[in-house]
């Protein structure tokens, strides 16, 4: 296309309305590592006091319990959503069931249906079998939150993978769970691959579930403590306290969509390519 | 064959199918369930039990239970039968006192104390201490109120051994008000129903919804369509820069606008700076605060909505723009009459999904304004989880908060099967292509 007009205007009308992005993540980053006068918001001086956190658990509370029991939680999530999607994407888009129909039209009702209002119902629910206060109770809900999306995407993995792999496997005697096992699988490799990255973003984000179904646990994941942290009442109330203690909570995040970005673009739509 | 192959598919369903029963279909059958019941704190989620209260018997007496009957109940009396004898030999009372007081008193009731004591002081084996008589004295006691029935039949027993005379559905009365437990009823839709606190709530969210959609739409069309103009370089740093948003943890994020937005924050120490009124943006007044949960909202939903609309630009064959271009279209023209046009369905799953998403999401409310300032920020979805799982005085009214949660799942399902309906749901089912 000719370039018939000028950039700059949809660049500072686009920069005007990223405007408080821009700021929030620059201040993200600066604040972390800086000292600014009261009154102001011009940091004046270099200082790493903010990150004393890492090593000097009087601070803030010890921080490497919380890490390890967030690596625990997104790591058993996204196992349990990639095992769980990956078979059950293979039956909805390959194998011949009763209630197929029926099937795949509730996965789509609640990949649409946002979960959040279940809440109540999974409370009782975790109550009921006494995983009330327990982190298998936690993962279990946010694994299931999230399988009708993981399904969803893998299915339309599955659909791309051509017929005639399956095709010949069986025509050659192998049972469909080895074509699913030894041909298929391999071919969405790179699906597995998105799924797993997008489920760790999720599941290292997640406040609410732990909050709520885990209150009084003994095991405490990064967002609950970021919130403790920065829990206005408290005594070290400092805001370049709190987004040093974000910051190393997001790293991770950051860093995998930055190695990622492209493959998780794909995902990111939520699977609307059907 | 055909059942084996049904096998290995429903085989292959199976863990799928034990998670989502477990956590959306048991969770909406009992949000349904209890939507009907007045499930509280205080009445416990397991069954309750039956506890005649001195509160409770006045309340009785109001509602016509007659006086001399709920002052009997408000009575202790002194039965002497085998239970209470037993009950006073594990308390360690003396064998022959025992003996003693059950041949001679056996099967008397005594409804003052003073006078049991005064029986039991003729006697020839009682104790010599004042403290071990009163010991067994406290062991005949029979007293309705303040103990604790687990089951109906025992409470009624226990009414009728108190009071024989009293006419039955006077004690099904009783017994009915006394039980703690959760019992089904439908009050809460009618309290629903009936305070125009609903109404304001209803109005706050499809407001919230309506404000908060278009900004998603309209925010996320324009970097959509200015970053497809723009050279590559600029238009991916734009892109990397609004997927921010969407992958920050909503802790963080929330932080990060009360940041931006609090005393001693960014737009605080700014407007400060420039004369300008300074105050807490996100608590401090009502306009303000919307302004910031629609912007904190928005910002998620924007991002997600640009990555929707890029890819489905870049699904225009070029050509069809180069065509445009020769025969003399502007910037404007294309938009309006080529890429518009294009987007038609992306902007219409957008607003389904967002319309979706936005009723029942609380998260970014809850972590930010919590509803405020006073409760003007309070949407449906918000209302319901603090009735049922976040309550300031304690009492979280499980019962309450499903009826209104019930609410919000019957509008959701039914909105995304019409949206099935619309994106043609029957077009993605291809039949399975290997038959056994």
């Amino acid at each position: 296309m000719t370039r018939n007009y000028s950039n700059w205007p949809i660049i500072l009308v686009l920069l005007l309305i990223s405007a408080p992005i821009i700021v929030m993540y620059a201040f993200l980053l600066v604040d972390t590592v800086t000292t600014s006068p009261p009154g102001s918001a011009i940091p004046n001086g270099f200082t790493l006091s903010h990150w004393r956190f890492l090593i000097d658990p009087t601070a803030t509370g010890d921080v490497w319990g919380p890490t390890l029991t967030t690596i625990l939680f997104t790591a058993s999530i996204v196992l349990i959503v990639l095992g769980v999607s990956s078979t059950a994407g293979y039956a909805l888009s390959r194998l011949n069931m009763p209630f197929r129909r029926f099937f795949l039209g509730g996965i789509l009702v609640m990949h649409a249906f946002p979960l959040v209002t279940l809440i109540i119902g999974v409370f009782l629910v975790l109550q009921f079998v006494g995983l009330y206060n327990t982190l298998t109770g936690v993962v279990l809900v946010k694994a299931g939150l999230m399988l009708p999306f993981g399904i969803w995407i893998m299915k339309g993995f599955y659909d791309t993978v051509p017929w005639e792999i399956e095709m010949a496997g069986v025509q050659d005697g192998a049972s469909r769970f080895t074509v699913w096992r030894r041909l298929i699988l391999p071919q969405v490799r790179p699906g597995l691959f998105a799924l797993a990255l997008f489920a760790a973003i999720d599941a290292w984000g997640e406040y609410m579930l732990p909050r709520i179904l885990a209150p009084s646990a003994d095991f405490e994941v990064l967002s609950i403590y970021l919130n403790t942290v920065s829990d206005p009442d408290s005594t070290t109330y400092n805001f370049n306290l709190f987004k040093s203690v974000g910051l190393f909570y997001t790293l991770p995040i950051l860093a995998l969509y930055a190695i990622f970005r492209d493959r998780l673009m794909n995902i990111f739509g939520g699977g609307t390519k059907g | 064959m055909r059942t084996r192959s049904y096998m290995v598919g429903l085989a292959f369903m199976s863990p799928a199918l034990v998670v989502l029963i477990g956590f959306f279909f048991l969770p909406v059958v009992l949000t349904a369930v209890f939507a009907f019941t007045n499930m509280s704190t205080s009445t416990g989620i397991s069954g309750g039990s039956y506890v005649v209260t001195g509160n409770l018997l006045t309340a009785l007496k109001e509602n016509g239970v007659p006086v001399e009957i709920a002052d009997a109940l408000s009575k202790a009396s002194f039965v002497v039968d085998p239970e209470g004898i037993a009950k006073a030999r594990d308390a360690g009372t003396d064998p022959a006192f025992l003996a003693e007081i059950e041949q001679q008193l056996g099967g008397r009731t005594f409804t003052d104390e003073r006078l049991f004591e005064r029986e039991l002081k003729t006697l020839q084996h009682r104790p010599r201490s004042i403290r071990d008589l009163k010991l067994a004295v406290d062991q005949f006691e029979l007293s309705i109120l303040n103990s604790r029935f687990t089951s109906e039949s025992a409470a009624r027993q226990a009414i009728a051994t108190f009071l024989p005379s009293a006419p039955a559905d006077t004690v099904d009365q009783i017994v009915e008000a006394s039980y703690t437990g959760w019992t089904w009823t439908t009050a809460n839709f009618k309290q629903l129903f009936s305070t125009s606190d609903t109404w304001r709530i209803v109005l706050n969210t499809v407001f919230y919804v309506a404000v908060t959609l278009s900004f998603t739409v309209f925010v996320g069309l324009f970097l959509a369509v200015t970053t497809f103009y723009l050279p590559a370089g600029a238009a991916s740093a734009f892109s990397m820069l609004w997927l921010l948003p969407r992958i920050t943890p909503i802790v963080l994020y929330a932080v990060m606008w009360k940041w931006f937005t609090w005393e001693g924050g960014f737009l605080y120490t700014a407007a400060d700076a420039l004369g300008l009124p300074a105050f807490n943006y996100m608590k401090g007044s009502v306009p303000t605060a919307w302004t910031i949960v629609i912007m904190v909202n928005g910002f998620i939903g924007a991002a997600f909505a640009m990555i929707l609309f890029s890819s489905a630009l870049k699904a225009i064959p070029v050509q069809q723009l180069w065509a445009s271009e020769v025969d003399g279209a502007s910037r404007w023209q294309q938009i309006r009459y080529i890429i518009l046009p294009h987007l038609r369905w992306p902007i219409l799953f957008v607003t389904s999904y967002q319309t979706l998403s936005l009723l029942s999401s609380y998260q970014e409310i809850w972590l930010t304004t919590n509803g405020g300032p006073g409760r003007t920020t309070t949407v449906w979805a918000l209302e319901s989880f603090n009735t049922a799982l976040n309550s300031y005085t304690g009492n979280l009214q499980y019962g309450l908060g499903a009826a209104m949660a019930l609410i919000l799942v019957i509008v959701g399902v039914s909105l995304s099967i019409i949206y099935l309906r619309l994106f043609r749901f029957d077009e993605l089912l291809g039949r399975p292509k290997i038959e056994f």
